[in-house]
Formats: C-alpha cells, sequence, structure tokens
C-alpha cells in the first residue's frame, strides 16, 4: 500500500461525517472554546492556510480568514469537516508548502473535535429554525387531489420551485412568494372552483371543469350509466351462482348462505333470492316450467368443478332472452289529429308506458293451437307502392305512430318461430298466468340507457345516453323500474335515485327541456307545424307556473277538437300529466335550491376545516359565513357564484398554501429537550404534527385518521405515532414520498421535461419511453417503503419494474397492456439491470445526448449516490465532441488524458472511473457492446484507492466493501432534511448517528430509519422563539 | 427612435384621454395605424337565396345582389367572398354535421361525447385578450338546443360558433342587459379583488400570533396579495377614469342605456341591442374580439315583420329561392350594415373605428334546399388598420379546393391580427390573393 494509497484512502471514512466522537470527554466550558480559538486555531490558520485560502479567489473556495468567530464556524460545520479530515489526512498543508508540526496540527483537529462535541451536547434535539412556508407545486397538487378527490393539478403551470442547499424544494429556506406567483395561485384556486359542482346536500368535484350546461350534462349522465354498468343483470350470472348454491355441499361451502354466495360471485343477493326461488319451484306450464326443466338438467358437479354449469346457464340465460324479445311489449304515442307522434307530451307518454311495462308481456304474442296464425305486418304503402319510409320521428302517411309496427315486423319471423309461444287450445288464460309470472321475475330488460327516435329499433341514433329520443331538442327518460324492483336493495336504490337527483340538481335538465320545447315546438298547436316554437312572452320566466299551466289548458283544448276525430282518450291523459309533472318537477327543483344553501354553507365549512388541516375557531366559522353573505348581498352574486368565491378565499387563505404548522408562538417550557435552556422547544400541536407526518410521508394534506387522532391528542403518544406510520408507508400516497423526496435526491424530478436527446438519432425515446424512465426509480423507491425492504436493495436489488415500453428497451421479455400496467422482474440482473445505479433514466440524465458522459454519471454516483461534496470545476475546461460517433479514439480514453492533469486530477480522480463502469450503457440507458463510432466499449476501471473493478457488478462489489457507509449516512442525512425541512446543523449530528445506528441495527429496514426520525425532537418539537407576542398561542390550533 | 409625426402627437394626446391601451406615445410609430384591431363574426344559419346573393366588380363599380344591397354605402369597405369552405363540413351530414367546424375547421364527434376544436375568434382572443376588459364576448339571438339530430351529431354544434376548446362551446349570452353589464364590470376582476381583501385581512389578523422569522414570511404573501389587488384596481380605475374625463371632454364616446331585463318582444330589437353593444365594446376597447349568432343552424326563428314563411327559419330556407328566404336573409345581412356603419362613424386616428376591424358575415350553408355547403357565403367589413384591401369581390370557386379553405381566410385574418401561427383546423397555408 503506497503512502498515496492511504492519504487517498482515509479521507472517505471522515467525510461520511462519522468522525464526530462522542466520547465521555470532559465537556468544555464556552470560555475555554473560545480561548482555543482565538490562541490556537487563529494563528495556525493565519500561518499555514490563509496564502491560498482567502480573499475572493481562495482555492478550493474556502476562504478560512472569513471565520472570525466560533459561531462562524460552527454554523458552517460541514465545511469544517472537510477541514479536519485533509488535516488528519495530512493532505493540507500541501507538499510544497510550509508544514506545521505534527503537535500543532493535532491541536487544531482536537479544538475542532472539542466544539462539535459541546455543541452538539448543548443542543442534542434542537429543532431548529424551521420557517412557515407556502406549499411547494408539488404538494399543493396532491394537496388539491386529497381534498377534492380529483387529480387536478392546477399548479401544473407554476415556475419550478427553487430547492434549498440540500437539493429539496420543501422548505422555506427557498420557498417564497411573489405577486407573480400570486398571481397564479388565484387562477389556481379559480380552476379548482371551476370544478366544483353543488348538489343536494353539499359540494362535490368533477374532473372537468363544471361551467358549460354541457360539461354538467355529461358529468351527471356518465355518472348514471356507470352505476348502470356495475351492476350485473346478466342472467347466467344469476343461474351459476344459483347452481352454485344448490350444490355448495359438494363444491366445500356446505354453509354458505344465498347472500353469501351472492356476494362472492358478485351477483345482486336480493335477485339471487328471486331467481333461486323461481328456479327452485315447479310449474306445470308454460316458459318458467321449460326453464325449470332445463335447471334440473344442470350437471351434478364434482368437488373441483364449479364451472361445469356455466355452458348450461348461457343456455338457460339465452332461452330466457329469447322468450323476452319475442315477447316484450311495445307502445306507440297516443294519436291526435294535427299533433305529431313526436310531440313531447304524447311522446312521453309512450315512453313511460315503455318503463312501466317491462315486467309484463305481450298477450298477442301467444298464439292457440288450432287458430289461424297472425298475419305478417307490413307497413303501410306510399302511392307508387312501396313501403312508406318512416321519416324523421317514425310518423305514417296517417300521422300515426309506426314504430310499433316496425318493431313488431322485425320480430315476427322469431315469433313464428318460436315453439314455446304456442297455446294450447283453450288453455289460453292458464298460459297468460304462466308468462306473467316468468316475465314478472326475468324483464324484457333491466334498464334503458340508450334510446333513438324509433326506439325499440336504434337505427343510426346510437350512443345517445338516457335521451328520450326525442328529434332535435333535448329531453331524457328514465327507464330503470326492474332494476330497481328486482336488482337494487335499499342503499343501492338510494344510491340510484340520488344519482338521478344530482342530474336534475345540477343539470337542471326538465328546465332546460321545457324552455327548448317552448321555442322550438311549442308552436304545434298554433298550427305552425313540428319545428316551430312560441314568441317570446314579456316576462323573461317561461318556466313560471302560470305559462306552463297555460300550455297545459291549450294542449287540452287542442286534444278536445281532435277528439271530435277519434282522438285516442289517453291522450287527454297524456298531455294533463306532462305538464303537471313538468311543473311539479320545476317547483321542487325551486324548492330543493332553496333547503339546501344551508346545507351547502356546512359543507362550506367542513371545506375549510380541511383545507386549514384542523378545526375551525368560532370566529373562522363566522368570517366564512359574513364573507359568503357580503358576495351576495354587497356584490349582488348569486349562490352558486358566492359558493365558488367562497371555496376561491378559502384555497387563497394562507392557512391553505402556507405550512403554518410549522410557525412557532411563544417560547414554553419543554419536556423533550434534553439540553440546556439554550435552545427553548415546545412540542408540536397533535394538529400541527399531523400536518409534518403528511407533508413527509405522503407530501399531502392529512387524512381523517390523523386529524382524528389529534383530535383525541393522542397522535403524539408512541404506539399510536409507530402504527400511523407504518400505515401511512402502505398507503397509495406514499407515493408522495418516493417522488418528491427521491426524484430530488436522485436529481431526477424534471426528468419528464428533457429534451437534450436527439430523436432522430434515438428514435425509441419517446415521450412514452421517457415517462417510463421517470416511474421506474419511483416504484422501486416506492416498492422499498411500502414492503419495508433494506435500503441496500437500492443498490444491489436484483430486482426492478417495467411497463411495456420500458420492458422493450430494455430488451426484457414482452409486457402485455397499456403504459400504466408496471411488472416487477426479479431476475433483473440477466438484462443488466435491478437496483437503481443502471436505470435508464439516470444513464440518459446524465448524458449530453449523442454519447454517454463517464464524468457526469460518475459525479452523479459519487455526488448524489454516495454524498460526496465535489466542488464545481474551474471556469476554464476545454469541451470534449459532443458526438460520440465523431470521436477518433474511445471516451474513455479522451478522458484519461484530462485525469492526467494534476489540476483536474485532484476531483476528477474520485468519480470519472464510476462513470467508466457504466459504458455498456449507451446515451440512453440502452445496452450496448460497442459505442457509436464503432469501439468496443470496456467498462474496466481503476477506482479511488486502486481497486479495479469491471462493470456494474464491480461498482457495486467497491461499494460494498468501501463506501456503503457513506451510501446509508448520505440517505440519512437526505431524508432527515427532507423530513425537517430546513438544512441540517451540528446539534443534528447525534441524531444522524443514532439514525445510522438503528439502520443497522435493523436490517437497514426503511421502517427504522423513518421510525428514528419521526421520534426525534427535532421531528416533535419546534423551537420556541423567546420573541413576545402580545396575543395568547392560538387555541384553535390545539 | 421612430419618427412620429406632429398631427398623430397631437391627435395621440387627445385620443389617449378617453382610450386608455394608449399609454405611452412610442405606440405612434410610423406605421399605417397603432389603433388596436377588432375581429367580428355574425353567423346567421341555414344558407341564403343564391339568386340574390351576388357582387361583381370592385370599389365605387361593385354590383351587389339584392341580398347585399343593405351593404350599398359601404361597398368600398367590403370584400365579399365566394368560393370559401370547411372540407371537414362536407360528407358527414346535415346541419350540426356542418356547423359544428365552421369557426374550427376540425372534424367534430358524432354521439355522446361533443368535440370540436378551438374557433378562431376564441384563438384570437387568447392572445389579444388579456389587453382589454373582457377577452372576447359571444352572444346570440336565439337560445341554444342541445337535443340530438337525426344523423346523431349534438344539435350542440348547431347553437354555438364559438369554442374556447375542442371539448367546451362558449356558452352564449342571449340576454342584452347581462352582455351589457360585462362591458362594464369584469366581474371576474371585481369578485378576485373581493377575496383578495378578504384573504390579506386574514393574513393581518394572522401575523400579529407568529414568530417574527414567520412573519417574514407571511409578509412575502401579504406584500404579493397587495400588489396584485393594486394592480388589478388599478386596471379597472383607469377604465373608469378614461370614461369619466372622456365625457368631461365632450368627446364622442358611444353611449347607450343599460337594456331591460329580459328577452326583447321584437326580435329586430334584440338584433339591434346586441350590435349596439359590440359597438361600443369595439369603441370603447372593452373588447376586441365578439361573435354574434343572429340565427342558429336549424333556427327556430320567425319573422312576423318580414312577410316570410310562418314556420321558421329553418322550414323557409328548404324553399331557399322564395321571395320570403330572401327577405329573411337581407335583414341579417342588414345587421351586418347596421353594425359596419356604426363603426364606420366613429372617428379613430385617420379613419374609423370600422377601418381598423374586420366583421365577418357568414353561414354553415350555400342553398338550404339542397343542403349544400360545398361553398359559403362570405362578407367581410373593415380594412384591420390597412392591412386588409377592401372594396373587392373574392372568387375561388374554382381555385382548387386546397386553395379555397375557410382555414386559409382564418390564418390570413389572424396574421393581421397578431396572431402567428402554422396551422388552423384544416389549413397550414394562406389564402392567396387576400
Amino acid at each position: 500500500m503506497t503512502k498515496l494509497h492511504a492519504v487517498l484512502f482515509t479521507p472517505v471514512l471522515v467525510l461520511a461525517g462519522i468522525a464526530v466522537p462522542m466520547n465521555a470527554a470532559a465537556p468544555a466550558t464556552e470560555v475555554a472554546v473560545e480561548r482555543g480559538f482565538t490562541g490556537t486555531v487563529q494563528p495556525f490558520v493565519a500561518t499555514y492556510c490563509t496564502s491560498c485560502h482567502s480573499g475572493e479567489k481562495a482555492a478550493g473556495q474556502l476562504d478560512l480568514r472569513s471565520y472570525t468567530t466560533v459561531d462562524s464556524v460552527v454554523h458552517d460545520y460541514a465545511r469544517w469537516n472537510r477541514v479536519i479530515a485533509r488535516l488528519t489526512a495530512k493532505e493540507m498543508p500541501p507538499a510544497t508548502a510550509k508544514q506545521p508540526s505534527d503537535a500543532d496540527r493535532q491541536q487544531v483537529i482536537d479544538w475542532i473535535q472539542a466544539t462539535w462535541q459541546n455543541e452538539a451536547r448543548l443542543h442534542d434535539g434542537d429543532p431548529g429554525v424551521v420557517l412557515a412556508r407556502r406549499l411547494s407545486n408539488s404538494e399543493y397538487n396532491y394537496t388539491i387531489r386529497d381534498l377534492t378527490g380529483v387529480d387536478i393539478q392546477p399548479a401544473r403551470e407554476f415556475p419550478v420551485d427553487p430547492a434549498n442547499q440540500a437539493g429539496f424544494d420543501n422548505s422555506g429556506e427557498s420557498l417564497a412568494m411573489s405577486p407573480a406567483l400570486l398571481n397564479k395561485y388565484l387562477l389556481a384556486a379559480r380552476d379548482v372552483a371551476d370544478h366544483m359542482y353543488l348538489n343536494g346536500t353539499g359540494f362535490s368535484f368533477a374532473p372537468h371543469p363544471m361551467l358549460v350546461e354541457t360539461d354538467l350534462d355529461q358529468y351527471c349522465i356518465q355518472q348514471i350509466v356507470d352505476f348502470y354498468e356495475r351492476q350485473d343483470t346478466d342472467y347466467a350470472d344469476y343461474f351459476r351462482a344459483a347452481w352454485i348454491y344448490k350444490n355448495r355441499g359438494v363444491l366445500g361451502k356446505p354453509k354458505a348462505t344465498l347472500a353469501e354466495i351472492a356476494a362472492q360471485n358478485k351477483v345482486s343477493a336480493k335477485y339471487l333470492a328471486t331467481v333461486w326461488q323461481a328456479l327452485d319451484a315447479r310449474e306445470d306450464a308454460g316458459p318458467l316450467a321449460k326453464l325449470q326443466g332445463m335447471w334440473r338438467a344442470l350437471p351434478v358437479p364434482k368437488a373441483n368443478q364449479p364451472d361445469l354449469a356455466n355452458d348450461g346457464a348461457v343456455q338457460m340465460r339465452d332461452f330466457v332472452s329469447r322468450m323476452r324479445l319475442d315477447t316484450a311489449m311495445r307502445f306507440a304515442s297516443p294519436g291526435v289529429k294535427g299533433l305529431s307522434t313526436a310531440s313531447q307530451p304524447l311522446f312521453n307518454w309512450k315512453n313511460a308506458q315503455y318503463a312501466s311495462h317491462r315486467r309484463d308481456f305481450d298477450r298477442a304474442a301467444l298464439r292457440v293451437e288450432g287458430e289461424p296464425p297472425p298475419v305478417a305486418p307490413v307497413l303501410p304503402l306510399d302511392k307508387n307502392g312501396k313501403p312508406v319510409a318512416l321519416g324523421l320521428v317514425g310518423t305514417g302517411p296517417n300521422g300515426e305512430d309506426l314504430t310499433p309496427l316496425r318493431a313488431e315486423i322485425a320480430a315476427y319471423t322469431s315469433r313464428m318461430a318460436n315453439p314455446d309461444l304456442v297455446v294450447p287450445a283453450g288453455q289460453r288464460p292458464r298460459y297468460e298466468a304462466a308468462f306473467a309470472k316468468f316475465s314478472s321475475v326475468f324483464p324484457d330488460t333491466f334498464y334503458v340507457k340508450e334510446r333513438g327516435r324509433f326506439y325499440p329499433d336504434p337505427g343510426d341514433d346510437k350512443g345517445r345516453l338516457l335521451s328520450a329520443g326525442f328529434h332535435n331538442v333535448m329531453g331524457y327518460t328514465r327507464d330503470d323500474t326492474p332494476l330497481k324492483e328486482l336488482i337494487l336493495d335499499d342503499k343501492g336504490q338510494k344510491e340510484l335515485e340520488a344519482l338521478w337527483d344530482q342530474f336534475e340538481f345540477v343539470a337542471d335538465y326538465t328546465a332546460r327541456t321545457y324552455v327548448q320545447f317552448f321555442f322550438n315546438q311549442s308552436g304545434e298547436i298554433l298550427g305552425n307545424g313540428r319545428e316551430s316554437g312560441t314568441l317570446r312572452p314579456a316576462d323573461k320566466d317561461v318556466t313560471a307556473e302560470a305559462i306552463i299551466m297555460n300550455f297545459k289548458t291549450s294542449y287540452l283544448d287542442f286534444v278536445t277538437k281532435a277528439a271530435a276525430q277519434k282522438a285516442d282518450p289517453v291522450a287527454f291523459e297524456a298531455v294533463a300529466q306532462h305538464f303537471e309533472r313538468v311543473n311539479a318537477v320545476l317547483r321542487g327543483v325551486e324548492r330543493e335550491r332553496v333547503t339546501a344553501e344551508p346545507r351547502h354553507l356546512d359543507a362550506l365549512m367542513a371545506f375549510a376545516a380541511r383545507a386549514y388541516r384542523r378545526p375551525l375557531s368560532a370566529a373562522e366559522r363566522a368570517d366564512i359565513l359574513s364573507f359568503y353573505h357580503s358576495l351576495r348581498e354587497k356584490s349582488g352574486l348569486t349562490h352558486e357564484d358566492a359558493m365558488r368565491d367562497s371555496v376561491v378565499s378559502v384555497l387563497m387563505s394562507p392557512y391553505f398554501c402556507y405550512r403554518l404548522d410549522l410557525s412557532t408562538s411563544r417560547a414554553q417550557p419543554s419536556p423533550y429537550a434534553r439540553a440546556s435552556v439554550a435552545t427553548p422547544a415546545a412540542p408540536l400541536s397533535d394538529f400541527a404534527l399531523a400536518s409534518r407526518l403528511s407533508y413527509f410521508l405522503w407530501s399531502s394534506m392529512p387524512d381523517a385518521e390523523l386529524l382524528a387522532h389529534a383530535s383525541t391528542g393522542d397522535l403524539h403518544k408512541e404506539p399510536v405515532l409507530t402504527a400511523q406510520v407504518r400505515l401511512m408507508l402502505k398507503d397509495d400516497r406514499a407515493v408522495g414520498l418516493s417522488t418528491e423526496f427521491g426524484g430530488n435526491w436522485l436529481d431526477f424530478r424534471r426528468f419528464e421535461d428533457i429534451n437534450t436527446v436527439d430523436r432522430e438519432r434515438f428514435p425509441d425515446f419517446t415521450n412514452a419511453l421517457r415517462e417510463a424512465m421517470f416511474q421506474e426509480p419511483i416504484r422501486l423507491i416506492g416498492e422499498v417503503i411500502r414492503s419495508d425492504r433494506p435500503v441496500l436493495d437500492l443498490l444491489y436489488g436484483n430486482y426492478t419494474f417495467v411497463n411495456p415500453v420500458l420492458a422493450t428497451h430494455y430488451g426484457m421479455p414482452e409486457v402485455t397492456g397499456g403504459p400504466d400496467h408496471w411488472v416487477r422482474i426479479d431476475n433483473a440482473r440477466d438484462y443488466q439491470r435491478g437496483g437503481l445505479l443502471p436505470m435508464a433514466v439516470f444513464l440518459t440524465q446524465n448524458a449530453p445526448g449523442l454519447r454517454t458522459s463517464p464524468v457526469k454519471r460518475g459525479y452523479w454516483v459519487a455526488r448524489r449516490v454516495l454524498g460526496e461534496v465535489i466542488p464545481p470545476p474551474p471556469p476554464v475546461v476545454p469541451e470534449l465532441p459532443k458526438d460520440e460517433s465523431k470521436l477518433d479514439m474511445p471516451l474513455r480514453d479522451v478522458l484519461a488524458q484530462h485525469r492526467k492533469n494534476p489540476a483536474c486530477a485532484s476531483c476528477h480522480a474520485r468519480f470519472d472511473t464510476f462513470g467508466l463502469t457504466f459504458e455498456n450503457y449507451g446515451p440512453v440507458g440502452e445496452s450496448r457492446t460497442k459505442d457509436l463510432a464503432g469501439h468496443a466499449v470496456d467498462t474496466q476501471a481503476t477506482f479511488p484507492g486502486g481497486t479495479q473493478a469491471t462493470g456494474l457488478s464491480g461498482l457495486q462489489t467497491y461499494i460494498h466493501a468501501n463506501r456503503e457507509k457513506d451510501f446509508l449516512d448520505n440517505l440519512n442525512r437526505k431524508m432527515l432534511v427532507y423530513a425537517l425541512g430546513r438544512s441540517l446543523q451540528l446539534s443534528d449530528e447525534p441524531l444522524i448517528q443514532r439514525m445510522n445506528t438503528r439502520l443497522a441495527a435493523n436490517g437497514y429496514r426503511v421502517s427504522a430509519l423513518i421510525d428514528t426520525i419521526v421520534s426525534s425532537p427535532q421531528f416533535l418539537n419546534r423551537r420556541a422563539s423567546s420573541d413576545s407576542s402580545n396575543a395568547t398561542p392560538r387555541k384553535a390550533a390545539n | 427612435m421612430a419618427k412620429i409625426d406632429r398631427r398623430t402627437v397631437l391627435r395621440g394626446m387627445g385620443v389617449t384621454m378617453c382610450l386608455p391601451w394608449m399609454d405611452s406615445l412610442s405606440a405612434f410609430a410610423a406605421t399605417p395605424s397603432a389603433f388596436p384591431k377588432r375581429f367580428g363574426v355574425l353567423f346567421m344559419g341555414c344558407g341564403v337565396n343564391e339568386n340574390h346573393w351576388s357582387a361583381e366588380g370592385n370599389g365605387a363599380d361593385m354590383k351587389l345582389g339584392l341580398s347585399l344591397s343593405p351593404l350599398e354605402p359601404l361597398k368600398e369597405k367590403i370584400n365579399v367572398v365566394t368560393g370559401l369552405f370547411n372540407k371537414n363540413a362536407t360528407g358527414q351530414g346535415i346541419h350540426p354535421a356542418q356547423t359544428g367546424q365552421l369557426l374550427t375547421g376540425t372534424t367534430i364527434s358524432k354521439g355522446a361525447v361533443i368535440h370540436s376544436g378551438i374557433s378562431v375568434d376564441q384563438m384570437i382572443a387568447n392572445h389579444v385578450g388579456q389587453d382589454t376588459l373582457q377577452p372576447s364576448i359571444v352572444l346570440a339571438c336565439e337560445q341554444p338546443m342541445t337535443g340530438y339530430h337525426e344523423t346523431n351529431f349534438s344539435l350542440a354544434y348547431s347553437s354555438h360558433i364559438s369554442w374556447q376548446n375542442a371539448d367546451s362551446p362558449v356558452p352564449n349570452e342571449v340576454y342584452p342587459a347581462l352582455a351589457f353589464d360585462t362591458l362594464f364590470e369584469n366581474r371576474g376582476s371585481l369578485r378576485n379583488l373581493s377575496i383578495l381583501d378578504r384573504v390579506r385581512d386574514a393574513a393581518q389578523t394572522l401575523s400579529r400570533q407568529i414568530s417574527s422569522t414567520d412573519r417574514e414570511k407571511l409578509d412575502e404573501y401579504m406584500t404579493s396579495v397587495r400588489e396584485v389587488e393594486t394592480r388589478v384596481d388599478s386596471m379597472r380605475k383607469n377604465q373608469e377614469k378614461a370614461d369619466d374625463l372622456a365625457k368631461l371632454k365632450n368627446q364622442p364616446v358611444l353611449s347607450m342605456p343599460r337594456p331591460a331585463n329580459g328577452l326583447p318582444e321584437d326580435f329586430r330589437e334584440h338584433t339591434k341591442l346586441m350590435c349596439d353593444i359590440i359597438a361600443l365594446a369595439f369603441q370603447t376597447d372593452k373588447t376586441r374580439v365578439a361573435s354574434l349568432l343572429l340565427a342558429r343552424d336549424l333556427s327556430a326563428l320567425y319573422y312576423p315583420f318580414l312577410d316570410a314563411a310562418p314556420e321558421g327559419h329553418h322550414a323557409a330556407s328548404h324553399n331557399n329561392l322564395s321571395d320570403g328566404y330572401e327577405r329573411i336573409t337581407r335583414f341579417h345581412v342588414s345587421q351586418l350594415a347596421y353594425l359596419a356603419a356604426k363603426l364606420d362613424a366613429m372617428p379613430e386616428g385617420e379613419g374609423t373605428v370600422l377601418d381598423n376591424s374586420c366583421l365577418m358575415f357568414t353561414s354553415s350553408l350555400w342553398v338550404g334546399r339542397t343542403h349544400n355547403n360545398s361553398r359559403l357565403p362570405v362578407v367581410l367589413a373593415g380594412g384591420l388598420g390597412g392591412t386588409l384591401q377592401t372594396g373587392r369581390t373574392l372568387d375561388y370557386v374554382d381555385a382548387g379546393d386546397e386553395n379555397r379553405r375557410m382555414c386559409s381566410l382564418y390564418l390570413g385574418i389572424m396574421d393581421r391580427m397578431g396572431v402567428k401561427v402554422d396551422q388552423f383546423g384544416d389549413a397550414t397555408t394562406r389564402l392567396a390573393n387576400l
């Protein structure tokens, strides 16, 4: 071992900061420390150091003359650690300069170490100054996601947050507010408020803005349709579940109830019971009898044959569907001469008939044996002898509704071919009863979610969700009675009612339908045709009761006149009911809006409390209400606008967008600080602790459970605290920790925006691949956190996570699915992957586009992963060529040149060679054996200290043998800075040591690291300032 | 430093007082005009009577067909453009499929989800709108329909011409009183002031309760709030001041009383009020972008005062060669003439407000009885500050489909409005000879 080797080797240990020996030396007094500084250190520095290390151009950017007090030294303790290191290693003063005696050297080293010990002991546990600050952009986005339930990301266009010295953007040290940014906050708050919608009981947020009528319709309709589609309405699933119940003994669940089997098979328990009853009985005639026959014929399974009856169940279902298709009832609009069949009162009547007869059947579908078969129905002929076209609204030449006839024509063939519709002579009543029973259990459909103009024949009118089938004007019909009656339990029924109520309340659809009717169709009773309206009245309110009732009268008069020409008597009822219903709904909605107002205000209070992350004081509640009222009364806003503005003002409040929980108040004695009164500390209130925990582990607001513990006042107590941390680390929201901590620690947070890659030369580098690269480390770190893995997995793990595009990039077996489908690869080493080091994101980020950069990659390993501090390069550095394909010798040889220069080598020797081990990964992290100029890649390297190694495994071996403590210590420090939201200070060193010890003692598991932080006085307390304030500390926060 | 001639300077002084956008003389470089340019769209659905929609010749010699005759006094300031179309509006079905992309040039979607593109007026508003009280105003004289047409396209496409983005049409303001109100108050900024005010009060109370180091951080916040408030407030005050000063100086600032609440019973009054509001907005620079839907596609309006068909505009358009439908068309063109004349009566610099504007009148069809939209009727009024030559008849009927896109016209207009984009809708090239 050469002397040089020893010199290079030793500082490494010291840099890890574990050089502060916490032994029980006699505590130095402050006076002694002061004397030591002025008497020993300053003269030493003046004699041996300041000739190079002073002034503006101080060597290594270290101006030792500027340290004139002990405090200044303590404050910059990280730098002075390096001073110890260099002195101890005898690297400084350099061999060419005047050398101090060993004794003098040791005195200075001793002084520094004693000062550290003193400081740390005096202030161990000092929470430090943690400034109140605004939320970072990411925190703002995550908080809005959790506050509203929708990932709106209003901060996506905010300017990038500056980072503090440790590289994190979650500290008051770097986060500031400016008028330009505040303006963006205002726009963001408006953006969020635009997503809000009021409903009958409070308010909610939609995934898109809810300002325009088409948005409101779409949102409410989609919620209803999604609800419908979540219900199982396939008869086959019920027959199968019934069969499982019947054979439950054999299939291994003898004690299972019908309800349990329903739950296991994800079908409605209520309907399964109905179906079971129907199947299990014995009919003697009709379709139910036949079905029961099919049921009894289903095979009996053995224990391992749960799917034996699947085909049989499908056949039963097909039978039922066929029977119902052939026996479904059809209706026509009541005829009124002079009114189109599409006239709303008449058309709605027809729709209502459909909706209320789905558990009924068409008696005309049955035919009696021996009687003449029904003649095939045909459309009437036009004057050229051709079947008449249906026109725009399905009307025939005499103004009759042809849609049921058309459906009959479509069904005729199937009916005639269906032997089960044939009734023995003289038994019609018996069979009608049987069919009635059958149809009641098996409706012709459970719900209708789409309807066109010629319903039941859809034609081209597809995708018109919940539409009434009107032509041109809007209109909706609810047709889901069998779903409610047969399938939904009480809870489901309530939910469905709430969704239809919401549709009415939010989108006001009945009123809008009526208004469109007024202006576009109501002229029909003036004889102006089907597409004409009434002239606008003097009073703008066409929805007034008087006007609606006026229509009712006019229409009834019209029908009365037409009755002389044999109008359908049902038409009277249809007309009266239509206008009565419209009026009742409109008046009901008006009343509901009035009753809902106070509920909205209650919801506003609840929203504010969640937004402020603590209960509101009585004064705050009053303030919110008074602001709302001033908006209504003084600014003349509508209730909805006033609610929106109130939401905006909550989001603009400093209680929302500032972390005031970090704020301090007057000094109080502390049971936690082990130190003297030198640094008074006060425990954080439980509400402040809840926020500190959630912003640490989730980068977002605390959830209801955390706040509940804060209310009870037991959050800071040991078992509760640890348990909550466990739950939080397993929660999906911990992605905030992996993204924000991981992303900033390893410097890839902005990777989604990089554009340094030449996409013509690397066409594989698409936005999708870039995004996948970005996600990979987040997934790995997320797994380590969630499964409480050893943190060393990050360095040595043989696994990683890929999605389809990343798998292709890595040459791994194909992964199917979309970009959000991530799979774990457990033999990643087979593909030269595994852990953080060979991840494409880092290799690409640290490569300048058209070539690799061993310098940058090596620097990243040394600086980010191992925590070395390396000063920046001097200003004049010759450029390496940009394009690797243009180099005439391999890059490593080019670099070797610049390590020969001693001015460069002093730093580059510490990291260049790490980067060389990655040469088998190209500029976008792809595996390769040749570089872009065709040279074979060579991943051999000689590391600091002389170890020779090859490739990634060589690097990993070296780190494991020599630098693992650096990695762990660096991780601890970074995590602590992130958690506390401030830079480290000297008094944190004992805590760092405890973290390192505890980590090693617990298999390096992440939870050990986090537990130590969360239970530390630094985390649980805050600095109590001696700043006297006239106000008493805020009670509300407690 | 550009030379500014004395007359412009003096005139500039007077005009500065009532037109707040001119707050520095450097605005008057020696270019043809440094006045803001305005863009407006007037829309009448269902096409024209093609026998009477014609223009021949240029300048003072231009001969206008009967339906265009209301524009006779202004013919040297107009361009009658023939033969442009939107290819995406053809072959998809009639009515909504022909209107949903009129000002966007994109394809549109059937069924439940409505989807078009951003319209040219909103595109312009996004670029120039931040300099005025309102980025744009979107008005209509007919209520929307939002059901489904037999072609399975939503009637939302027939009811709106301005689209703020591909998924949302801009809601039309149908009530004149409410349209008027938006000119005099950017309710948005007033509402923001109330919020900022209240938030600042809360912050002040808070700052008394926290430590001095934290107070510094909160101070940043309060200072920022105050700054933003001041800016918003001063913009409003400038508007008021300009209005007041204008009144003092007896400058011919158009004024109109606030319209009555509700909808006018007579359609003629409705269209007049909406045109007056646009004129006022342009003149006082409350906005520089406006769109007015006079009659929807599939319009159900009817015109008892015109002796046209009683069953309504759309039904009448199926018989578009009738005299009745010609009268309907001419009535709507006369709204363009009314608005253009009003703008032309407002002096601005060496010309008038009309000279610095471009009003585009168009329809979704050419011929209603065949639903032909292979070419659209277009009339432009105004010279956009000398950048748009006027008094011409421009014929692109035989230019070839690539060279007669409506979106090429829109690109040309956007260029002149200072909005430089490479493509819009289905066009990447500008219209030749514009």
